[in-house]
């Protein structure tokens, strides 16, 4: 275990956070010794300049530039540095490192990801039939591409009702001028399909959790966000044990065999219904919370990865709060010549 | 009842329901009520509890009963309409 090597992407600790410095701290607090090898997409990442936490770190290609320029740079810090490991956890990539994790696997990267076919149930599309399977509800959602479907869809959801992309941005319109506003803004950005999806009334309630592929799990953390950002950031939220939550997780992973880390996102009621509105394919950026409250998950997955059985215990204490801060520190233009120039530092 | 049940409960009258993560922060008074409500006091019972605990007449004391059960409704803590207490 020693001098074992773990390539670690969203290391961008900016205001809309990746979940990489989490990881990264979470590995470390199962294993001191593990090395972190940050996989930025930018040289201003705040993650690279972290060296107390992140050894070394490389600028990686944009997964849009091509998969073997991607998988080649993988395996370039493989035979100069090392890496026997990644942990993937931004959106953007995972298509990619699903595609290629066995060729990864073979040249000696673990892995531990869910299947092409786990990665598309995240589609909002797909999210009715998943939540029947799960045994929760869903609201009532329109995929749409133009004014007269957008028209058709407000219609029969009413107001206020959600204006959504299919995997970014959402909206709450109260009238069809701020639909076809927030539909022109989205389809701009995202494409079509845009969804207009009918508002739930309820309490936010999220969960984490770690699937092992065979339809169990290595562990959940169920919590309320009680503050976010503008940007729809956790910056603070507090762990619960929502009975129906943890049914449906566990509905979820043994459905559909879930493998890796995932987070499901749900409304509950004041009635005491649950909503699932959106199916998260990697760790949310608030994973350090699992571990502060005793379920290291990233660790565990790391285990999985690596052949080894993790623990299964998952039990932790409600109430607990956990705290996102903003902190700074100085150090030298070096490593910003380095990453800038060489692509690593 | 069951949602009022399983709030956790201080003596400082902070009261987190570990179901929906959601918090809320009493007055003394709104404490001594959620107390009695837990224990299954009636209304009556509760409402002549409170004129002898904090030395108020009896219509003081029902009218702010009744104010705090509606508060309790708002949040969701006691079912809307429905008679909850005895």
């Amino acid at each position: 275990m020693k001098d074992l090597k773990v390539g670690v992407s969203g290391i961008n600790a900016v205001d809309n956070p990746g979940p990489g410095v989490g990881v990264a701290k979470s590995l470390k607090e199962w294993n001191k010794d593990i090395r972190i090898v940050g996989l930025a997409y930018d040289a201003m990442e705040p993650g690279v300049y972290m060296k107390w936490l992140i050894e070394k770190s490389y600028l990686m290609p944009y997964p849009s530039q091509g998969a073997d320029t991607y998988i080649d740079r993988l395996f370039y810090i493989k035979e100069t540095y090392g890496l026997d490991a990644v942990i993937s956890t931004l959106d953007a990539e995972l298509p990619l490192y699903i595609e290629y994790a066995e060729r990864l696997k073979e040249g000696g990267i673990a892995n531990f990801l869910p299947t092409k076919e786990q990665f598309r149930l995240r589609s909002k599309e797909r999210l009715p039939e998943v939540a029947e399977k799960i045994g929760v509800k869903t609201p009532k959602t329109f995929a749409v591409i133009d004014y007269k479907g957008l028209a058709e869809a407000l219609n029969e959801i009413g107001y206020p009702a959600m204006v959504k992309g299919l995997f970014y941005k959402a909206y709450k319109v109260y009238s069809y001028q701020e639909a076809v506003e927030k539909f022109n803004l989205i389809a701009a950005e995202w494409g079509y399909p845009i969804l207009v999806q009918q508002v739930v009334n309820g309490e936010e309630i999220n969960l984490v959790g770690l699937g092992d592929g065979e339809g169990g799990h290595f562990g959940f953390l169920n919590i309320k966000k009680l503050w976010i950002t503008q940007l729809g950031k956790t910056w603070t939220a507090v762990t619960i044990k929502n009975q129906k939550m943890i049914e449906a997780a566990e509905n979820f992973v043994s459905t559909f065999k879930w493998r890796g880390g995932f987070e499901l996102e749900c409304i509950y009621t004041p009635e005491g219904e649950l909503y699932l509105i959106e199916i998260n394919p990697r760790f949310p950026a608030w994973v350090y919370f699992a571990t502060g409250s005793g379920i290291n998950l990233p660790a565990r997955l790391l285990m999985a990865a690596l052949g080894e059985e993790p623990p299964r215990d998952w039990d932790y204490e409600v109430g607990k709060l956990y705290i996102r801060f903003t902190d700074d520190f100085v150090t030298d233009m070096g490593i910003f010549q380095r990453i800038s120039t060489l692509g690593e530092v | 009842m069951d949602r009022l049940k399983r709030l956790a409960l201080n003596e400082e009258g902070f009261a987190f329901d570990p179901e929906t993560g959601q918090s809320f922060v009493v007055n003394q008074t709104g404490l001594f009520i959620l107390k009695k409500l837990r224990e299954g006091l009636s209304e009556e019972e509760i409402i002549r509890a409170l004129t002898e605990e904090f030395e108020v007449d009896e219509n003081t004391a029902r009218r702010d009963f009744y104010d705090f059960l509606e508060q309790l409704r708002i949040l969701g803590i006691l079912e809307k309409g429905a008679e909850e207490v005895k």
